[in-house]
């Protein structure tokens, strides 16, 4: 994709790339986008749910349970229920809600579906990434395929889903 | 045997002989001929309605005709945006894929994917090596040939 000219209207479309971008190697943008989503979401599911077991304990013993998010059984808590969150959504379709909104998805190194152990090991390695000050990331921005530490060790690629092409033309045809 | 050879020649000569002259022949008919006036004389219509086009279709073998026709190279020749901005074909777009929740997704994506290169760019510049667009992930033949 290049940069619009200088002098080119409004109504041109902006950012809509006119390359067919599916099964591309996708962009720290996007995928980052898409893991700060897949984090409020997964939050957002895990508070519901500690609000709900609260609920129904005080309906059936008329005891209020109050949550500390500095209990190591909160964290523990929240690291299995992230794990089964990420892990299974890898392994069932390739893609989480946020990479499914970003139209972004986890496949082989080699382009072809990834396997139910690839994402068990690839979340396994995402903390990985981040404990390493950040450095995991690196490859994304600087490697030839995009991968992070991750992906790499789960032999896995995040790749474009969507069809950028077909974007293009409902932009164009709302016009 | 030297009276054959002599036969052999005359007979080649008598043959050059001959074809020169039909060929001038035709020169001359073709040049003395009012093409024009000949066909404003042919009645088309006339010769169109003795033609059997659902024969001709028959004969024709439309598998190996499009087997020569390169659709790939005609679609990339094809300018889509003009066609859908200046013909109902975006309308027709409109209608079957609309929706609010389909625009945002788009407008979503398509910003992230406008971050995206914009990064990669400046890490290409930065980097001293030019962009190329985003690459794909590794070919199964790749991945064969390298492990």
């Amino acid at each position: 994709m290049t940069a619009p000219p200088r002098g080119v209207p409004a109504s041109e479309p902006p950012v809509i790339t006119k390359e067919i971008l599916q099964g591309k190697c996708a962009g720290f943008a996007s995928r980052f986008a898409a893991f700060a989503v897949d984090v409020g979401v997964s939050l957002g599911v895990f508070m519901l749910a500690l609000a709900a077991i609260s609920f129904a304990a005080r309906v059936l013993t008329g005891k209020d349970i109050t949550w500390n998010r500095d209990d190591v059984w909160v964290i523990l808590a929240y690291a299995v229920w992230a794990f089964i969150y990420f892990a299974h959504s890898w392994a069932a379709s390739g893609r989480t809600v946020g990479m499914a909104l970003l139209g972004v998805r986890v496949v082989r190194d080699d382009g072809t579906d990834a396997s139910g152990r690839q994402a068990v090991v690839r979340t396994l390695a995402l903390p990985l990434s981040f404990l390493l000050l950040g450095l995991g990331f690196l490859g994304i921005l600087l490697g030839g395929q995009r991968r992070a530490l991750h992906d790499v060790i789960a032999g896995t690629a995040v790749i474009y889903s969507w069809d950028a092409r077909a974007a293009r033309l409902r932009f164009l045809s709302r016009g | 045997m030297r009276r054959r050879s002599a036969e052999a020649r005359l007979v080649t000569r008598r043959e050059a002989l001959a074809q020169a002259v039909s060929e001038r022949a035709v020169e001359l008919v073709v040049s003395a001929l009012d093409v024009n006036a000949l066909l404003d004389g042919v009645d088309l219509n006339a010769v169109l309605d003795q033609v059997d086009i659902e024969r001709v279709l028959d004969r024709i073998d439309l598998d190996r005709l499009l087997e020569r026709v390169d659709l790939n190279g005609i679609v990339e020749r094809l300018d889509l945006d003009a066609l859908v901005e200046q013909t109902d074909l975006g309308a027709i777009i409109a209608r079957s894929s609309s929706g609010v929740a389909s625009e945002a997704l788009d407008v979503i994506r398509s910003q992230a994917v406008g971050l995206d290169e914009f990064i990669a760019r400046w890490i290409g510049r930065l980097r001293r090596r030019p962009y190329t667009g985003p690459p794909g992930p590794r070919d199964r033949l790749q991945a064969t040939a390298g492990s």
